[in-house]
């Protein structure tokens, strides 16, 4: 079956609740075969954004499209998109297996898909307890097991670990994985860097409504200037070393010692400290990239934004 | 659409109002009716006329037209139940032509309503000729017309679920909405009346075109006896069953056009 293509594509986005805009002119796309990362602090129009591809919020200007057409233009549209938004969206009195099934019945799919989607998200055994009864983490499985139903090719989930512990979290970037391993579209909400980190591939990042930056994870991090930490006996001549860099040029920018006396370099990658010290006939016990500044990037490039609207 | 009103009979369904809606009519329909025809209208307070007249039969039956509060209420819970329990993020997701999943409802309710209606009415009529039987009084009215005035009651009991959905949708806030509804049943349309010119519309009101529908005119006479207007001229059943389904019908496309628009945040 030759699938037809269904990215996301945002164009100049606004949406204007009286005089608070929550976005402003936002444009980005979201690939299929990727998972991409939606990141912003509170407050930011992550949800209002998300609402607006999804047609449930009318946008004040500009479009949202999914494969080329509005959400409300999509025939069938649960068989192409599934999306979970609110952490609880159930009738308390309805049972697990009567909430999926109404909305099975609604869709049209398969009547089979109810008990499947049950055993896969792991609440067979409560298939038929009342909603009302269910912990925040039954809740959201419930919520992804009732988008899930029409097997959709893009998937929209907002803050989707809120509430889950952190076993229900690796099973979540399990299953997502193996959802963009599939070819479909999967775009996750968070305003956790860290949650979603060892996940995407992609990050689209907001504040204020607007665009920070997008692009593969990746290329993000090769904006921050990575350090490197370095141990070694020989730590105040590699310094020296490092600094003076190669014959053509390539030096390190900073070079801090430690008070535990680790070197802490700036501007050059490990493979280049390895062969500076190697050509010096210098010792080397550790070389270790430190991953901590995306977190650091994230918040200086969302700074500022506290007290926006949604 | 099909699949929509499969969903949402699912719905009505999957918890058990339907079964405590049902219980209500038989009590309403049975319960009340025959009590009210074994004490007798003419031993009411004040006194009405006996069931060996038209009157009195008819006085009987009407009562029933004071409990559409209840089909309307559960109209409108099953309505504003979607927006409370925030469920409306599903559907729209699943059917994003809103004014669909609300031609659903109607159609959905509309069966509900007058299954409701049935037997409500068929419970009544058990109970008016078991109590008429057990004290051996002949009805001032023809067996058949008297099924075909429990037909037309079924019916108003059918229009008023359809009238609760549309205001449900309309209002949308569960308590708000309910409030409105039986409010308005129970109080609102009375207040109405004492404003002086405005009773001359009694027939077109709501309550009027009830009155209409089950031939009960009891309150309209006695207002206008105690206005001391001339006594209003009523529409016909089949008029006043037209202009209720016609202000569901209303109410349902303003609530298209207007709430039922708006973002689901």
């Amino acid at each position: 079956m030759n699938q037809p293509n269904y990215r996301i594509e945002v164009t100049g986005l606004t949406k204007r609740f009286g005089p608070v805009t929550a976005v402003d002119s936002l444009s980005f796309s979201v690939e299929p075969g990727v998972i991409t990362g939606f990141l912003g602090p509170n407050g930011a129009g992550k949800t209002t954004t998300m609402r607006m591809i999804l047609g449930l919020v009318t946008p004040t200007a500009g479009t949202a499209t999914i494969g080329g057409k509005r959400y409300g233009e999509l025939r069938r549209p649960s068989e192409i998109v599934g999306a979970v938004l609110d952490a609880s969206a159930f009738h308390p009195n309805h049972s697990a297996r009567d909430h999926l099934r109404i909305y099975r019945t609604m869709g049209g799919h398969p009547a089979g898909r109810v008990e499947e989607l049950l055993d896969r998200l792991g609440l067979a055994h409560a298939a038929h307890r009342k909603t009302r009864t269910f912990s925040t983490g039954m809740k959201q499985r419930l919520s992804l097991a009732t988008a899930l139903l029409g097997d959709p090719q893009v998937l929209l989930l907002d803050e989707p670990s809120n509430g889950l512990d952190p076993e229900g979290i690796a099973w979540l970037r399990r299953f997502l994985r193996e959802l963009a391993d599939e070819g479909r579209t999967v775009l996750v909400s968070s305003h956790v860097l860290s949650e979603v980190q060892q996940i995407v591939d992609d990050i689209v990042m907001i504040r204020r409504g607007t665009l920070v930056a997008a692009g593969p994870l990746r290329e993000m991090e090769r904006f921050r200037p990575s350090t490197v930490l370095v141990r070694s006996p020989d730590a105040e001549a590699l310094k020296k070393v490092l600094l003076r860099g190669t014959s053509d040029g390539v030096a390190a920018q900073s070079v801090e010692t430690g008070h535990d006396g680790a070197l802490r370099v700036q501007g050059l990658a490990t493979a280049q400290i390895a062969d500076l010290a190697s050509a010096a006939r210098l010792r080397v016990h550790e070389l270790l990239t430190e991953d901590t500044s995306l977190e650091q990037l994230f918040f200086e490039l969302t700074a500022d934004s506290e007290g926006d609207a949604r | 659409m099909n699949a929509l009103i499969k969903a949402e009979f699912r719905r009505l369904l999957a918890t058990r109002m339907w079964l405590w809606a049902l219980l209500t009519a038989v009590v309403l329909g049975g319960g009340m009716v025959g009590l009210l025809t074994a004490v007798g209208p003419e031993n009411f307070s004040p006194p009405m006329p006996g069931l060996e007249t038209e009157e009195g039969v008819l006085s009987v039956f009407g009562m029933l037209g004071f409990t559409v509060f209840v089909p309307a209420a559960l109209g409108t819970l099953a309505m504003t139940s979607e927006y409370r329990h925030r469920t409306a993020t599903f559907t729209f997701l699943f059917a994003p032509q809103r004014w669909q999943v609300l031609t659903a409802k109607l159609v959905t309710f509309g069966v509900a309503g007058l299954v409701y209606g049935l037997v409500q009415t068929a419970g009544a009529g058990a109970g008016f000729f078991g109590a008429l039987a057990a004290r051996g009084v002949t009805p001032g009215l023809a067996t058949g017309t008297v099924i075909e005035l429990l037909l037309r009651l079924a019916l108003t009991m059918a229009v008023y679920t359809l009238l609760g959905v549309a205001m449900g949708a309309l209002i949308r806030n569960q308590i708000v909405a309910l409030a409105v509804v039986i409010g308005y049943l129970y109080m609102g349309e009375l207040i109405l009346m004492m404003i002086p010119g405005v009773n001359l519309l009694y027939p077109l009101l709501p309550g009027g075109a009830t009155a209409s529908l089950t031939s009960f005119t009891y309150l309209a006479d006695v207002l206008a006896d105690e206005l001391s207007t001339s006594p209003v001229s009523l529409l016909s059943p089949v008029g006043g069953g037209l202009l209720l389904a016609g202000y569901a019908l209303v109410a349902a496309a303003v609530a298209v056009l207007v709430p039922m628009r708006r973002d689901v945040v």
